[in-house]
């Protein structure tokens, strides 16, 4: 087996199933610790903060809307575009069908991906830039915070030069492309589960916690 | 106070207080920077960048990171971090996309501190003596049962039949106090005792701890302690059969 169909199917394989049980032995070890360490969930637990508070959050109803507008309507446009382009995407979904799986669904036109895709990679630079630029994040920063902005971009930034053949005047890129797209893909699957960007299932275990806490109170969520 | 730090018994007093949603919120912080201008030390420092909610957690990942090897000149940088530039009021909690909770902790920090003997030396001395005594002034029963006994006579000469009933069973209110109300401004009992008189009041204050209504043991993150002061409190209220724990202002 040459690299590229060890690529193209058994690391492909293998990234998707870290990224799947990685993702679910995250969500049952919190589960099933939080029951022993954090019992205030369960003592108080309610499905009405839980889930006003997940979805005041998944959607621009929270107060950090008011309060960092620009910062936040970039986070939300940015996330929306890393969701929707990979799943929708046409050339993707005609994998799907092809695959042993044969899964299909209606792919979003071509235009509209290309402009998500553009959005997204521009509101990285500027997350990247605003790393670097501000002393006050700068300091947060760590090595991961920089790597994982590039690891997320990376697949987006790929993707466009694959289906526009952006560099292929150099050979060697023209040539791999696809591979360097599928590569960086498959880094991100499998990082996901290990890193901060597991936030993608977290968010709603954190976000329903913090819900729990405070709707009883009677503070803001 | 000795400069050896015994990492084992820090990863052990961090492991009993680390639970499920400590690791998470360690884990995912993005780094995002949304909970800085949340923070009152951080606005009132010039926008200090040392100030953010999410970089005064980084002594806890330090600490994780070293395995509880760090040494007593740490710890005094931690506590001057926990003590001095956060006051867990949990602001930077609703601002956070996640609602990591950073005044948890900041808080079990704060418990870490005391548990390797560093705090205020004003509140160690209250701690010890809720421990002691089951007030913050180290008041003894006899010295406080003296004192609303004291009150109680003069305010009699002023409020003619006024009583201060101790240990009332089945009074509608127990009142309870600052303990530096009974060491230090007695007057203050006095007046209330004159507002339950003329209001016609039900109304007791008990003999034993609970007396005090003060937690001071909180701000240090002593929970057991916390736990005990509460606790007291609430056992005198039954066991007078009282309706309500008024406390005092």
């Amino acid at each position: 087996m040459d690299f590229y169909s060890f690529v193209e199917g058994p690391l492909l394989w293998i990234a998707l199933l870290t990224f799947f049980f990685g993702t679910l032995l995250r969500v049952v070890l919190f589960l099933v610790v939080s029951r022993q360490t954090d019992k205030i969930i369960y003592e108080h637990f309610s499905w009405r903060y839980a889930l006003t508070t997940i979805g005041r959050w998944l959607l621009p109803l929270n107060k950090d809307v008011a309060k960092n507008p620009v910062f936040t309507v970039l986070a939300y446009i940015f996330h929306i575009c890393l969701i929707v382009v990979p799943i929708w995407y046409s050339s993707h979904i005609t994998l799907w069908e092809e695959s042993r799986l044969e899964w299909s669904w209606t792919p979003m036109p071509d235009r509209l991906a290309d402009w998500m895709t553009l959005i997204l990679l521009a509101i990285a630079i500027f997350l990247l830039l605003r790393r670097i630029v501000s002393a006050d994040i700068r300091l947060l920063s760590t090595f991961s915070d920089y790597f994982l902005l590039i690891v997320t971009a990376l697949p987006f930034l790929t993707g466009y030069f694959l289906t526009h053949g952006t560099l292929d005047h150099i050979g060697f890129l023209a040539d791999n492309m696809i591979l360097i797209h599928m590569l960086a893909g498959e880094l991100m699957l499998i990082l996901i589960p290990f890193t901060k960007l597991s936030h993608f299932v977290l968010f709603f275990f954190s976000r329903a916690s913090a819900g729990i806490e405070f709707g009883r109170r009677g503070y803001s969520m | 106070m000795n400069d050896k730090v015994n990492p084992k018994e820090i990863m052990d007093f961090l492991k009993s207080k680390m639970g499920a949603r400590f690791k998470m919120w360690l884990k995912i912080c993005a780094h995002c920077g949304l909970c800085s201008d949340s923070c009152h030390y951080y606005l009132a420092n010039d926008k200090d960048p040392e100030m953010i909610p999410a970089r005064k957690v980084r002594h806890l990942q330090e600490i994780l990171k070293k395995k509880g090897k760090v040494d007593r000149d740490f710890l005094e940088k931690v506590y001057q971090t926990v003590y001095h530039e956060c006051n867990m009021c949990r602001r930077c909690t609703l601002y956070c996309p996640f609602g990591i909770d950073i005044a948890l902790m900041i808080g079990t920090l704060r418990s870490l501190l005391l548990s390797q003997g560093i705090a205020p030396e004003g509140l160690m001395a209250a701690i010890e003596s809720y421990k002691e005594f089951g007030n913050q002034m180290s008041v003894t029963k006899e010295d406080w049962v003296d004192t609303v006994e004291w009150c109680e006579e003069e305010m009699a000469e002023e409020l003619l039949g006024l009583k201060i009933p101790i240990d009332k069973k089945g009074a509608r209110i127990m009142y309870t106090v600052n303990a530096r109300e009974a060491k230090f401004y007695p007057q203050d009992i006095m007046e209330v005792a004159k507002i339950f008189h003329v209001a016609g009041e039900d109304w007791t204050l008990p003999s034993e701890d609970g007396w005090d209504d003060t937690n001071l043991a909180m701000f240090a993150t002593d929970t057991k302690t916390a736990k005990q002061i509460v606790e007291n409190t609430f056992r005198r209220a039954e066991e007078l059969g009282v309706q309500q724990v008024a406390v005092t202002e």
